[in-house]
Formats: structure tokens, C-alpha cells, sequence
């Protein structure tokens, strides 16, 4: 993954921003790239303020869902990559973020190499 | 409540301890919980909602909540605060999640989780609730994981503010377990 991928990680867990932060790390991401959203309203505010390379949003926040968060992201922009990393595992749960325009889907709980090779994958160095 | 029920969240609580904190955990007896008992001092707590309506909570000794955040945010943490607060509300989302994916024929809905932390606090389910508390030794300390499911057409008045427990339709908690 490129170094200066920008990177917007959105969950309502500051632990889970801390690990998928970590992730971010190890795959050679510096945290002046990566910038945290705490609920869905904020991520999608700072979606609509600041040019992101990649998505990592959590499906259960408050103000806004995950699943409002990829629908107002891809109103404005078809092509980022958005990772849904979440504990919704239902077979519908899928096909919702599916139909929404996700690209990629990360159930909780995690390993961290599940986190590394999605990412490699969506943004290949 | 049925015992099919239950084995979701048993092979959810093992699975969420062994990916995020490499934690193995042995399982003790599950117990009819019928009456309103100190849980461990810290609890983190989801409610499900749906075809099926339902309240999973999990308890831990201080030490195991101080272990486990320190497990996942690689800092050692000496004192309960909003990152071991933050991280039990987590691990209990995971539980939650992935059990309510192994009972999809429900189609639940699942609440943000709250946590409780003091000791002796006590966490009353809606009396016509039976709640299964299934306790598991880890290496730091007790966890105890409480569920209670009741399908949506069994569950007339819930939550009910007062009364005596419904009889169980489980009236051995052993057979929750192969």
C-alpha cells in the first residue's frame, strides 16, 4: 500500500480505531494520513471536506450507520475504495452494503493479517 | 428460552477471545440466573431486537477488563478509565454480532453497547425473562457471559416491570451444552 494513502477510519469503538490504526501502520501508513470519525455524521462530513484514498467504516454508529456513511460517500464519488469492517455478519446485512457500494467487507472479531491483505488488495503498492 | 440458543453466543465468546486477545477460555457450568446477583465488576451490555427479543451482557472481573484492554491496545492499563470502558463495549459488540449471525432466522437488530462498571452492581432482566449466565475461567481472572432470547410471539408484555420468573422451558441448564 502506498505510503501516502489517506486513509478515514470510522467507528464509534476508539479501540477499534487504535487497532485498525495499528493495522494501517504496519502496512506502512503514517498517522498524518489517517484521520478518525467517531460517528457516521462525522465521517461523512469529513468525506465531504477533505480527498480520501480509502474508507475503513464500522456498519453500528451513532448519528449516522455505516451503511448512510457508504451511501453519502458514493453519492459524490464512485471509484474510493470503502472497506465495511463490522461484527453485522447476516447474509443480508452483506447484500445491504453490497447494494450500497462497498468494496470490500471485514467481519469482526479480526485478525490483523485479514486487515493487511484487504488493504494490499484494495491499494496495491 | 431454548437451549439451540445459546450455543451461538458460547462459540462467540470463545472465538472473540481467541482472535483479539489470544486468550484461551474454559468453560464452566451454565446456570439458570432467576434472580437479580452481583455480577463482576465490570459488564458490558447489547440488546437484541427483532424476530426475537433479547439481552447479552458481559461480565468480568477487573483484572480480566484490564488485561484484555491492555491486550488490545498494547498499553498496560492499572486502572479501569474510558479506554477499558470503550474496549469491553467492543468485545461485547463482537459477541453480540456474531452470535446474532448464527441466528439469522431472527433477523435482530442489535443496540450500542453500555457499559456498567462498580462492584456489586446488579443488572436486572425483564422478569419474564430467564437468563442463562454461562461462566468460563480465563487465565486472568472470571468472565461470565449472561443471555437471555425470548422469540418475539413468546415474549407478550416483555419487558414486564414485576413478577415472579416464568417457569423455564429449560429446566436443565446442562443440556445448553453438548
Amino acid at each position: 500500500m502506498p505510503s501516502n494513502t489517506r486513509v478515514l477510519v470510522a467507528d464509534d469503538s476508539s479501540t477499534m480505531r487504535k487497532i485498525i490504526i495499528r493495522s494501517l501502520n504496519a502496512v506502512g501508513i503514517a498517522d498524518a494520513n489517517i484521520t478518525e470519525a467517531a460517528d457516521g455524521q462525522e465521517a461523512i462530513q469529513l468525506f465531504e471536506q477533505t480527498a480520501f484514498d480509502l474508507v475503513l467504516t464500522d456498519w453500528n454508529m451513532p448519528h449516522r450507520t455505516g451503511l448512510e456513511v457508504i451511501e453519502a460517500i458514493r453519492a459524490k464519488n464512485s471509484t474510493v475504495p470503502i472497506v465495511m469492517i463490522t461484527t453485522e455478519a447476516e447474509k443480508r446485512r452483506v447484500l445491504d452494503a453490497i447494494r450500497a457500494g462497498v468494496s470490500d467487507y471485514l467481519i469482526k472479531p479480526f485478525e490483523p493479517e485479514n486487515l493487511r491483505e484487504k488493504l494490499d488488495k484494495l491499494c496495491p503498492a | 428460552m431454548k437451549a439451540e440458543y445459546i450455543n451461538p453466543f458460547i462459540a462467540a465468546i470463545v472465538d472473540v477471545f481467541a482472535k483479539m486477545l489470544g486468550c484461551s477460555l474454559k468453560r464452566g457450568d451454565p446456570y439458570l440466573k432467576d434472580r437479580a446477583q452481583p455480577t463482576y465488576e465490570i459488564s458490558g451490555i447489547i440488546g437484541l431486537s427483532g424476530k426475537a427479543i433479547g439481552t447479552v451482557v458481559l461480565s468480568l472481573e477487573r483484572e480480566v477488563a484490564l488485561q484484555a484492554t491492555s491486550t488490545l491496545l498494547n498499553v498496560r492499563y492499572k486502572t479501569i478509565d474510558a479506554d477499558v470502558i470503550d474496549s469491553i463495549g467492543e468485545l461485547t459488540n463482537m459477541i453480540a454480532g456474531s452470535a446474532k449471525a448464527q441466528l439469522e432466522q431472527f433477523e435482530m437488530n442489535m443496540s450500542l453497547p453500555n457499559v456498567i462498571s462498580g462492584k456489586n452492581h446488579v443488572i436486572q432482566f425483564p422478569s419474564d425473562a430467564t437468563s442463562i449466565c454461562i461462566p468460563f475461567d480465563s487465565p486472568w481472572g472470571a468472565v461470565c457471559l449472561e443471555v437471555s432470547l425470548v422469540e418475539k410471539h413468546a415474549a407478550k408484555g416483555f419487558p414486564a416491570k414485576t413478577g415472579t420468573p416464568a417457569a423455564s422451558p429449560l429446566s436443565n441448564p446442562q443440556e445448553v451444552l453438548a
